[in-house]
């Protein structure tokens, strides 16, 4: 695989995009909206020129029936993710859907149908889920020094204890680890969670949270040092023996 | 052999994780964690702090989603 450092284009891009989205938030027409949140996503296929797909509805609903239903778990578990409860995410997930399929004769076959979908996913909920529960800090949390957010450069030291580390956290209930990403700031979550679970590159995770591929790789190394601590937390609360870092800050 | 040191090891595992370094860049990280008791148990944590992430947060969506889903396209 290519690296995306590598193949990352201009930043400049990515501002535009995110001033582009600022603007379309009372769009009145639903497809228009989606039109304009797909270009603010995704500049390149516009620029070429992107044509409506000239397929019958039937036969375009078949297709979306075939192609996009079935990322629904998966969409559905992101959806968790963000906004931490079944009604919200399933609301969520539907919008998206909604959304998906008003768009779906611009979709360009035999691109990621999957990046694509994400994409409504994080837009549809960064501006407007988040929007409603907005935390002041959250603008700038990729400002916050280490400290602040009460992790440590350094985890945990020695081979022997990085070993006792990655038994204790292969054997955390689930739970653990879902209360664990939800207690991490919500950008480093998402980032951690588009790149772990989901598996995208960091580009396509730049191109999905519209924010240039250094970012992404901060908030994904951030998150998951965060994480990590949170987990050695929980598994010293169940009796794993974790020692704790000596270098770590209180919180 | 190109063991790349634990330096670079270290600075890199994240990406190496990730798959987000050149061939040359992989390769030579995985001839170090070869060699390095220290740097391979670091990996394994990240190794499983994703393995366990993924299996952690899959989800099935709901039938009455599904169906509503599926019910609010064709009604447009």
């Amino acid at each position: 695989m290519p690296t995306a450092v590598l193949s990352r284009p201009a930043t400049g891009a990515a501002i535009d995009f995110s001033a582009m989205s600022d603007e379309r938030d009372d769009s009145p027409e639903e497809l228009t909206e989606v039109e304009h949140e797909l270009d603010a996503v995704d500049g390149l296929a516009s620029r070429r020129g992107r044509t409506r797909s000239t397929l019958p509805s039937d036969q375009l609903r078949s297709l979306f029936e075939q192609q996009a239903i079935p990322f629904m778990d998966q969409l559905y578990a992101a959806a968790m993710r963000m906004t931490r409860n079944p009604a919200d995410a399933g609301d969520l997930v539907q919008e998206t859907y909604v959304k998906a399929y008003a768009a779906f004769g611009q979709f360009e076959q035999g691109t990621n149908l999957k990046a694509w979908l994400y994409r409504i996913l994080t837009n549809t909920f960064i501006n407007g889920y988040r929007k409603n529960q907005r935390q002041p800090y959250q603008n700038a949390i990729d400002d916050l020094e280490d400290w602040q957010l009460g992790s440590a450069e350094s985890i945990t030291q020695g081979r022997s204890t990085r070993s006792a580390e990655a038994e204790a956290i292969d054997h955390l209930p689930d739970s653990d680890v879902k209360d664990a990403l939800q207690s991490i700031p919500e950008d480093f979550r998402l980032a951690v969670y588009l790149a772990d679970v989901e598996g995208f590159a960091y580009q396509e995770i730049a191109d999905i949270m519209k924010t240039p591929v250094g970012t992404v790789m901060s908030r994904l190394h951030r998150g998951r040092r965060l994480l990590r601590e949170r987990l050695a937390d929980y598994a010293r609360d169940r009796g794993f023996t974790v020692p704790e870092p000596a270098t770590r800050s209180k919180r | 052999m190109t063991d790349c040191g634990c330096d670079k090891a270290k600075a890199e595992l994240e990406e190496y994780l990730h798959r987000e370094l050149s061939a040359q860049d992989f390769q030579d990280v995985t001839d170090h964690l070869d060699n390095c008791d220290d740097c391979s148990a670091e990996h394994l944590v990240g190794l499983t702090l994703t393995l366990k992430m993924r299996t952690a947060c899959h989800e099935t969506a709901p039938q009455e989603l599904k169906a509503a889903v599926l019910a609010a396209i064709t009604s447009r």
